[in-house]
């Protein structure tokens, strides 16, 4: 891996718990790594896991999903049912070779500032060990 | 709307907010370039009213129809956008908002960095407002009455507050008579009035008031339906008395054959009452019934050779054979005001409340010391010829707050003031005793509480700092086995009688409540609110509101107060009549639904169900959302395995552009 | 397993019936060791009808796919039952339709065939390739006995039926109104000694294994159309607005087709192997989905298709599911 490799992280936020939470790391002025990007949705219930292999396709070299903690969802469930299905995605990525390192998820809750720098840097430390993403990316990748 | 993509993209300085960290200029240059985008401007303050004029005339100019804002985050001033977008003739969901203040300019210090990551977020903002849709804002009408669950003065002071307004209140009590918790004390801090003396009007104007609906000794057993539209349904249990023909005259009770053998729960267990009762002598409705748990007649089939109450009574109307009734009605609005039970003091066995008769709770001292109570208000412990005027009296603050013991962090924040109060009784009504008060801290936070909490101890009440590790009995007294932490030195305290500072806990069965309306709980069990500071009388169900201590544990002017916010919220549904339902809410492609009915399952609101739908003839199952119910959180969208449930403004063919836009290099 | 008498009797009876629209079997194909669906629409067509170690197909795949020809206006829909023969796995499919309300229960009549093993035809060709003349097969005694154009021959059961066979835990129909035959002794275990042995090799290995697999897949999507559990109108993957997958055969692509295809089973791979069977490029795709099946076995202890009143996997959640990846 060449020494100034930086990951490319793409990662899913829910609304009402971790992206406020990201916003409370911002409004303290908590410093972390600039790889990750958040595209914000409403609940982590809304993420399809097919998302992250279409992350992984089109140049992510990691994803987080990151929700409410449980009993915290704002939808009262939905961060239950996005962990069955990141459970079962993670095993099935992790049996073809896909290093479960590269798909991450975490339960930030809003006043979480610190956590969220410390799931970010995490993160991204672990991607700088495992490397590019190599095995199946898109070679052209339009939007 | 589906002609091309016109793109105007705003980067917003925020002062130096953003524009310290990140080269606004650059990203400027960077956005005229992205497909579809017509102009890029940069601005000090975007959100101020020259930015947003900006945004406006720019959209008229240039016949924009999508904007996107590189800003602060849209938690923050989506709303405000959006307003700018429809004040321009644009519809308000045709703006995306890259976050590049609180994820980018704020955590980051290094300005290449920074720059390129907003310029990922920007990027990923274009690729996806050029797909977005415009959606349309519905309303649906709020029907002109609201359901009050709890009478106690939480739910006592809503009922009245909307019923004044004009409209239409069942107010629910669980138990025979409103009036709660506070109808059980005897003076409230710190202006020591008596509590029934400024209760009791209240109870009587809810009961007459021609708006309200009276629904004691009542339970709901289920609200279908949303804001605006819900359908409740009341259980009225058996009174076993004929509630039009009673009078309250109470001659049922005198004769009943358990006469003052049935522990009152009115007055904590100290005091006895009947099988017939009336819970207190102003209880309203002043309507006797019977208790189905003591009465002989009820739980054995005999009651000597006649009951005696029917004998007794003048107006007949005891009637044995009453049963269960049940009540339906529609309300626009919910509020719920179940309030509180007190800490279970034998929760804490070294404080030997279950072991000692001479420990009492703080609400079994209300009791005892009321002039309504069992002892008509005299200060005295043991019965018969075992009755003795305590001198030595000790109260302990804090049992069941503050305590990870019990799995209660929280504090109760009456306790103080209550003890305070009681003590300030127990003096005046025995000016020899010696009262001494444990405590850890003193929060006399309230108005007008620091100067009782002053004159309690200009009165002679000691404050001990320290809190006591046991309480055990030796030569016929307590001593109560403390350190007093401001000298370090340890305490063996002899006293009469103990006063217990219990908390407030979250009604035992509010579970019940729980499975009614799918309420949340915050960490300390209580009703969760939508939003601890902004929005603390809502709930994450709109049009159910929370009163009192339902939501927390509070004194009386803070649950009169939270009453009255949750009547003015309540209020503002059903005066203006209609309610605002979420525009990014999910939707079916019927024709390409499979009618599996995982949507259905995975919905928390119950907002999808499976109708039946003519295909060429064939009678076929697909999903349906309700556009009222669902509350937009995507998690049908997730789970529908063709794709056929989409989220507005979160659907696939947005979200995936955006996932290329950051993925992509730039 | 039962005569052909018995099953065409049953057959022929059954299609008499009033409420019955057609019924749905096997019969000999036309060459070799292939064997066809066969639909049954009057008595006569029971004559052809067959079960035997060779009948692979699961044929729920027909129920759910079963085309709805337009009504003629004034006229109604013909909602009579379809008949359809199940061996153990494939009445799995049926009441996983059932479960996701593909098929209603009253709009089918299930035949049970037990079933002791179908025969991999990989294994068979290896030992009798290019073999054109129809061959007619059935189990004697826990062994398979064929008759090929060189005589008669008889395989050790382990030698000769398919993967997904000897670790079947279903061997019996789990649904049916009727059942043709004795119920045979279940011997399959939920060991995965298979996926076990897999998953200890390197994310690397593991990479290369399937990277070599997938990189030889043609996305004929012979899989996602025998499988009974794939019967959306228009699949999700087949969609280009928007085009979760692209159209072009490269590893990336195939890669993503494949995990969404398998991820799409997850907790209602019913395990009949067809997606395997049918693959022209031999790509063990049930290896895959038994990953799922050993996750959704352990980590959630579900098995789909065995209960029509229960709940799918993925609607649900209990408080207390596995968790210990999350940060």
């Amino acid at each position: 891996m060449s020494e100034n490799f930086e990951p490319n992280v793409v990662a899913f936020l829910c609304n009402w718990c971790s992206y406020a939470g990201a916003d409370l790391a911002g409004t303290s002025r908590i410093e972390y790594p600039s790889n990750l990007n958040v595209i914000r949705v409403m609940c982590s219930g809304r993420v399809n896991p097919m998302f992250v292999v279409n992350a992984l396709q089109q140049g992510a070299d990691g994803v987080l999903v990151s929700g409410c903690h449980p009993g915290d969802c704002h939808y009262m469930e939905g961060n239950f049912l996005a962990r069955r299905r990141v459970a079962l995605m993670r095993e099935l990525l992790n049996f073809v070779g896909v290093d479960e390192r590269r798909f991450n998820m975490s339960w930030v809750s809003a006043s979480e500032g610190a956590k969220w720098r410390d799931v970010v840097k995490g993160v991204v430390d672990n991607l700088h060990e495992v490397g590019a993403f190599t095995e199946f990316p898109r070679k052209k990748i339009d939007w | 709307m589906s002609s091309k993509p016109k793109i105007g993209v705003y980067i917003c300085h925020c002062g130096i907010n953003i524009a310290k960290t990140v080269d606004v200029e650059e990203l400027t240059k960077y956005a005229v370039k992205l497909p579809n985008v017509r102009v890029a401007s940069d601005y000090s303050y975007m959100c101020s009213e020259p930015g947003q004029l900006m945004i406006r005339e720019d959209i008229r100019k240039n016949g924009l129809n999508r904007v996107v804002v590189a800003s602060c985050s849209p938690r923050m001033h989506e709303l405000t956008f959006r307003k700018a977008l429809v004040e321009a003739g644009l519809n308000p969901y045709y703006l995306e908002i890259a976050n590049i203040r609180e994820h980018c300019s704020w955590v980051h210090k290094d300005k290449q960095e920074a720059t390129a990551k907003a310029k990922k977020l920007l990027q990923a903002a274009v690729a996806k407002v050029r797909f977005l849709e415009p959606l349309q804002e519905k309303e649906v009408d709020v029907g002109a009455a609201a359901l009050v669950i709890g009478g106690g003065i939480a739910g006592i002071q809503a009922s009245l507050d909307i019923a004044n307004a004009g409209f239409k209140i069942y107010l629910v009590e669980k138990t025979p008579s409103i009036g709660g918790r506070m109808s059980q004390l005897d003076k409230t801090f710190p202006t020591l009035d008596c509590s029934a003396c400024i209760l009791t009007p209240k109870m009587v104007d809810a009961a007459s008031h021609p708006n309200i609906t009276l629904l004691t000794y009542s339970q709901v057993e289920s609200i279908t339906g949303y804001v605006g539209n819900f359908q409740v349904k009341v259980r009225k249990k058996a009174r076993y008395v004929d509630f039009n023909k009673c009078t309250g005259c109470g001659l049922c009770a005198e004769e009943c054959l358990l006469a003052d053998r049935v522990k009152s729960e009115f007055n904590m267990g100290i005091g006895n009452r009947s099988a017939i009762y009336l819970p207190f002598p102003q209880a309203v409705p002043a309507k006797y019934s019977i208790d189905p748990h003591s009465c002989l007649f009820l739980t054995r089939g005999k009651c000597g050779k006649a009951p005696k109450c029917v004998e007794a009574c003048p107006a007949g109307a005891v009637d044995f054979e009453q049963k269960d009734e049940i009540v339906e009605f529609k309300t626009g609005t919910v509020i719920v005001a179940t309030g509180f039970d007190v800490f279970d003091a034998a929760r804490k066995p070294e404080y030997g409340y279950s072991d000692y008769d001479n420990v009492l709770t703080g609400l079994e001292m209300e009791r005892l010391i009321s002039s309504s109570g069992p002892t008509g208000g005299k200060l005295v412990l043991g019965k018969g010829d075992g009755e003795y005027v305590p001198k030595e009296i000790a109260f302990i603050k804090c049992v069941g707050s503050r305590d990870k013991s019990t799995g209660n962090e929280y504090c109760s924040r009456v306790c103080c003031m209550y003890t305070a109060k009681l003590a300030h009784l127990v003096k005046d009504k025995l000016p020899e005793a010696n009262v001494r008060i444990y405590y850890m801290d003193v929060r006399a936070f309230g108005k007008g509480f620091e100067e009782f909490y002053d004159r309690v101890r200009r009165e002679g009440v000691r404050y001990i700092r320290g809190n006591p590790s046991e309480i055990f009995k030796r030569n016929g007294k307590l001593v109560i086995m403390v350190e007093d932490t401001l000298t370090g030195k340890p305490l063996e305290d002899e006293v009469d009688m103990v006063v217990l500072g219990v908390g407030l806990e979250p009604r035992r069965d509010a579970r019940e409540v729980i499975d009614l309306l799918r309420l949340s709980q915050s960490s300390d069990r209580f009703f969760l609110e939508a939003h601890p500071k902004l929005a603390p009388v809502d709930t994450a169900i709109e049009g159910v509101y929370l009163a009192g201590c339902a939501q927390g544990p509070k004194d009386i002017p803070d649950t009169v107060a939270q009453a009255k916010g949750a009547a003015s919220s309540a209020l503002v549904l059903l005066s203006s009549g209609k309610v605002k339902v979420q525009a990014q809410i999910s939707w079916v492609n019927e024709p390409n639904c499979r009618g599996c009915g995982y949507c259905v399952e995975i919905c928390p609101y119950t907002a999808i169900e499976l109708v039946l739908v003519n295909l060429m003839g064939h009678q076929v199952n697909v999903a349906r959302v309700n556009g009222v119910l669902c509350k937009g959180c995507g998690a049908c969208v997730a789970g529908c395995l063709s794709g056929s449930v989409q989220q507005k403004s979160f659907m696939d063919s947005q979200i995936l552009p955006q996932i290329a836009a950051l993925g992509g290099k730039l | 397993m039962p005569d052909f008498d018995k099953l065409r009797a049953l057959a022929k009876e059954t299609i008499s019936r009033d409420d019955i629209k057609y019924l749905i079997g096997w019969r000999q194909g036309t060459y070799g060791y292939r064997t066809s669906p066969h639909f049954v629409r009057i008595p006569e067509d029971a004559d052809q009808l067959i079960f035997s170690p060779l009948c692979s197909s699961n044929l729920a795949t027909y129920l759910a796919l079963a085309e709805k020809r337009p009504v003629p206006r004034g006229s109604q829909p013909d909602t009579r039952k379809v008949a359809i023969l199940v061996k153990g796995c494939d009445s799995r499919a049926v009441v996983q339709q059932l479960v996701e309300q593909g098929i209603k229960r009253e709009a089918v009549y299930v035949i049970g065939c037990p079933c002791e093993g179908v025969v991999d035809l990989r294994k068979l060709e290896e030992k009798y390739p290019h073999t054109l003349d129809r061959v007619g097969a059935r189990w004697e005694n826990g062994n398979v006995s064929l008759d090929l154009p060189s005589g008669n021959a008889v395989f050790p059961r382990e030698e000769i039926v398919a993967g997904k066979c000897l670790t079947c835990r279903y061997p019996n129909p789990v649904i049916a109104d009727v059942t043709l035959g004795e119920n045979v002794e279940v011997s399959g275990s939920t060991a995965f000694e298979d996926i076990n042995r897999f998953e200890v090799k390197s994310a690397q290995e593991r990479w290369t294994f399937w990277r070599d697999k997938f990189n030889s897949c043609i996305r004929c999507y012979a899989c996602r159309n025998v499988c009974p559990m794939c019967y959306c109108a228009e699949c999700i993957l087949d969609k280009q607005n928007p085009a979760w997958i692209q159209r072009s055969v490269n590893i990336s692509e195939n890669t993503a087709f494949q995990l969404a295809r398998a991820f799409h089973l997850a907790g209602r791979c019913i395990e009949c192997g067809e997606c395997e069977r049918v693959c022209p490029v031999e790509i063990p795709l049930s290896y895959l989905n038994r990953k799922l099946v050993k996750e959704v076995t352990e980590q959630f202890a579900f098995t789909p298709g065995v209960d029509p009143e229960a709940k799918p996997l993925l609607v649900g959640y209990r408080p207390n599911d596995k968790g210990d990846f999350i940060l």
